[in-house]
């Protein structure tokens, strides 16, 4: 009986090692799957960087209405002037006037001076100054308000001294209190590319694996129903087990430099967020690729022919993008929609990859979306022998 | 309406009713998206961020601010690490997105005039609620200094008015016009529903005719059409607009009256720019497919190019920043034209004047598009496929 379990495992090997050989010699042949498995993983982190490299917006046009007209007046459209977010782009009659040049495009906020503005300094009462943003971009919206906190703390603290020896207060410099500083983590120069791109860059390596995968069961099932049966060259003969072992293999083989590339090289160049050790964050992607290399075998149910990977795969990345909470934290989902990301590999290993990235992790600390990539490859694996049997079978 | 453009319309018919993909790329697909995009759009925006509050002082001071922090809208003090290197660790682990120090002595410090120094530390590697956090933690530092400041001032004999306007002697008062809440599904979500709108119109389009040449059936297609590119185009797009621009309806009935996103124009507009935008992006497919007449090819332009879409027509970082090279290909993109009339039209509320040179940019994707189609009848009376 151990005499025929050597066998048999050896008979398995072998089969595994012929379709692993194969399915290599079938993905540099085919110049839809090279798109998928190499163009796409290495120039689209490039593409990505170009779009949102400039981190962020500046000088944008801000119309002033000023009532005042005095020298006071003045002096804060110059400090605004000077802030790296505004741009003043004009000075116009009235409001109405202002939100004309706003609906043209030609600014994208307006500065109101209230008419009294020196006298109410003068008097020490608080004058108001309207800020009016237009909101079709959030992210102008953030800049602006961000400049504007600046600016009125740096006219407050000016003025303030004005105020205080005009009281005759015998105030030396700042009034004492608590101060507080605030640190971000993660993202330190707080700019948009360094954080949508570690995580938009794991999606990349699922999605164009899933895509060059069901593009190769298309082809075999178009195949199939050309040679009216089975393939004998691909292996529909074989184990199961070993065609999706082998299978597996042939994709994880070919994903790991490319992981490397991705995740290290790509990073390092355009100087985002990248701590870590390199070996955690191999160790930890690599669960991954096997689950998504099984994902994707599951998928090529759905795969009748060549085309069908285009519809049935490409607008899931989209998907995935909003699931794995990247744009849209997790714990504001609701419970279904947060199961489903549970069930996506990129969902965990975007999550765990930007906390050994941007957060400085150990792979111990994030062992739970580890874990979690695990199970989902014994999953998938399951899953993947059920489809690739019910194939060979059928035919 | 001639003959033949019948004659092609009724063959469409029969092709799109013949297999589920068609089904499943023009119905299934879209609906299920909208549905999916539901479960979060009536939030505007992640509150009640999982924060720490690493308090070493143990006071009632330091208590009454760990309280104010928990009550807070942005925030939720889930845990309370002992020191900052568990308070990284949380971090790292993902359990909160920052935390707030209360160093030792604080109160003792802020009562005898010392200059007690808070510090907090917010997580952007997931920007939204990292930011939150910061506005939250930034609104409470503030708050705890210039209520202590605001004392001081009285102690010193400050009249009680005018100690308020020596904190702060000018105040600006912001207005985010038309989005007061900040709501962050407002630009969220029609992205993401106009943007796979635009990607499975593009694939449809293309799937729909290259399939003729991989089938090799595009000469009877041709002739169907009395050999006119023109009827043969339309006829084969025109079910698919129709299908395409109710679905796009319906999405926007689903922001605008399901979800209360704002209306503030003219829904009229937004509605025949929503067929306009159904026919400028068929009509993109179409000039991709007349210049590569190979489904492979095709498909992988429209592919690449709908999902690029996502981040280069610019919904959340704006055109104006970005390179000038990189800029260029965000105007070949018929959804940024709809996602700019949707910006004028629903959430401003400017008249449809202000949006005439979006309408116009719409109108010129078919235009290309006609031109470029005498290159395709070449491909689709000699069919060629090349897998």
């Amino acid at each position: 009986m151990l005499k025929g379990f050597v066998i048999d495992t050896k008979e398995w090997l072998l089969e595994t090692a012929r379709i692993f050989r194969h399915e290599m010699s079938l993905v540099f042949s085919d110049v839809g799957v090279i798109l998928f498995f190499f163009f796409l993983p290495i120039v689209y982190p490039i593409i990505y960087s170009l779009i949102y490299n400039p981190e962020v917006t500046r000088d944008m046009p801000v119309a002033v209405v000023d009532n005042s007209r005095t020298a006071m007046s003045r002096e804060f459209i110059r400090h605004a002037d000077a802030t790296e977010a505004i741009k003043i782009c004009g000075y116009a009659a009235n409001l109405q006037e202002a939100k004309e040049w706003m609906a043209d495009k030609k600014c994208f906020a307006v500065i109101e001076i209230p008419s009294d503005y020196t006298e109410d300094l003068g008097r020490a009462e608080q004058p108001q100054i309207q800020f009016y943003s237009d909101m079709t971009l959030l992210l102008r919206y953030r800049t602006f308000t961000s400049a504007i906190a600046d600016l009125q703390i740096a006219t407050g603290a000016q003025l303030r001294q004005m105020t205080l020896d005009d009281l005759g207060m015998p105030s030396t410099g700042e009034p004492s209190g608590i101060s507080s500083f605030g640190f971000p983590m993660g993202d330190t120069q707080q700019g948009f590319a360094s954080f949508i791109i570690p995580g938009i860059v794991v999606l990349i390596l699922q999605q164009s694996m899933i895509l060059g995968i069901v593009l190769l069961g298309g082809t075999r099932a178009e195949q199939r129903r050309r040679l009216k049966g089975s393939l004998p060259v691909t292996g529909d003969s074989m184990s199961p087990s070993a065609q999706i072992f082998g299978r597996t293999l042939c994709y994880t083989i070919i994903y790991i430099p490319l992981s490397i590339y991705i995740l290290h090289y790509v990073l390092h160049f355009f100087h985002y967020p990248h701590e870590g050790a390199v070996i955690d964050y191999i160790l930890f992607i690599l669960p991954m690729l096997l689950a998504s290399a099984m994902l994707g075998q599951t998928l090529n149910i759905m795969a009748t022919e060549r085309e069908s990977a285009f519809i049935i795969v490409v607008f899931t990345s989209v998907a995935f993008l909003f699931l794995s909470g990247l744009t849209w934290p997790r714990y504001a989902m609701t419970p279904f929609l947060s199961w489903l990301g549970d069930i996506v590999p990129a969902t965990w290993g975007l999550e765990g990859f930007v906390r050994i990235n941007s957060n400085n992790a150990t792979l111990g600390l994030v062992s739970r979306p580890w874990f979690w990539l695990w199970g989902l490859t014994l999953v998938y694996t399951a899953t993947a022998y059920l489809v690739t049997r019910w194939q060979t079978r059928r035919n | 309406m001639t003959p033949g453009l019948l004659n092609v319309i009724r063959r469409e018919l029969r092709r799109l009713t013949s297999r589920p993909i068609y089904l499943v790329g023009i119905v299934v697909v879209p609906v299920m998206m909208a549905l999916f995009f539901i479960g979060m759009l009536d939030k505007g925006l992640p509150l009640k961020v999982p924060a720490g509050v690493v308090d070493l002082d143990h006071s009632q001071m330091s208590r009454r601010l760990t309280r104010s922090l928990d009550a807070m809208e942005l925030i939720d003090v889930v845990s309370s690490p002992i020191d900052y290197h568990e308070a990284i660790e949380a971090v790292q682990k993902g359990e909160i997105m920052g935390f707030f120090m209360i160093p030792e002595d604080f109160e003792r410090d802020a009562v005898s005039g010392r200059d007690p120094q808070l510090t907090y530390y917010f997580n952007l590697s997931i920007y939204v609620p990292g930011s939150l956090m910061f506005k939250g933690f930034k609104t409470m530092g503030v708050t705890a200094a210039g209520g202590l400041v605001q004392t001081e001032l009285l102690e010193k004999g400050a009249p009680e008015a005018l100690a308020g306007v020596v904190l702060q002697p000018i105040t600006v008062n912001s207005h985010p016009l038309h989005n007061p809440w900040l709501n962050y599904s407002y630009y969220l979500s029609p992205s993401f529903l106009y943007g796979v709108l635009e990607l499975m119109v593009f694939l449809m389009a293309a799937f729909a005719i290259t399939q003729e040449i991989k089938t090799g059936t595009s000469p009877l297609w041709l002739s169907a059409a009395n050999g006119r590119i023109g009827t043969a185009l339309i006829g084969k797009l025109l079910p698919q607009t129709v299908i395409f621009t109710v679905i796009g309806l319906g999405i926007n009935s689903l922001l605008y009256h399901w979800n209360h996103f704002p209306m503030n124009g003219s829904e009229l507009w937004m509605t025949v720019g929503m067929l306009l935008f159904v026919i400028a992006s068929q009509g993109f497919a179409v000039l991709i497919c007349s210049i590569f007449p190979n489904p492979r090819l095709a498909l992988s332009i429209c592919s690449l190019t709908g999902i690029l879409a996502f981040s280069l027509a610019a919904f959340s970082f704006p055109v104006e920043a970005m390179y000038g090279g990189m800029a260029i290909f965000s105007y070949i993109l018929p959804v940024r034209w709809y996602f700019l009339i949707y910006g004028d039209i629903a959430l401003d509320g400017w008249a449809v004047y202000y949006s005439r040179y979006y309408f116009v940019a719409l109108l010129v994707f078919p235009m290309v598009a006609t031109l470029a189609a005498p290159m395709m009848k070449r491909a689709l009376r000699k069919p060629v496929y090349v897998p």
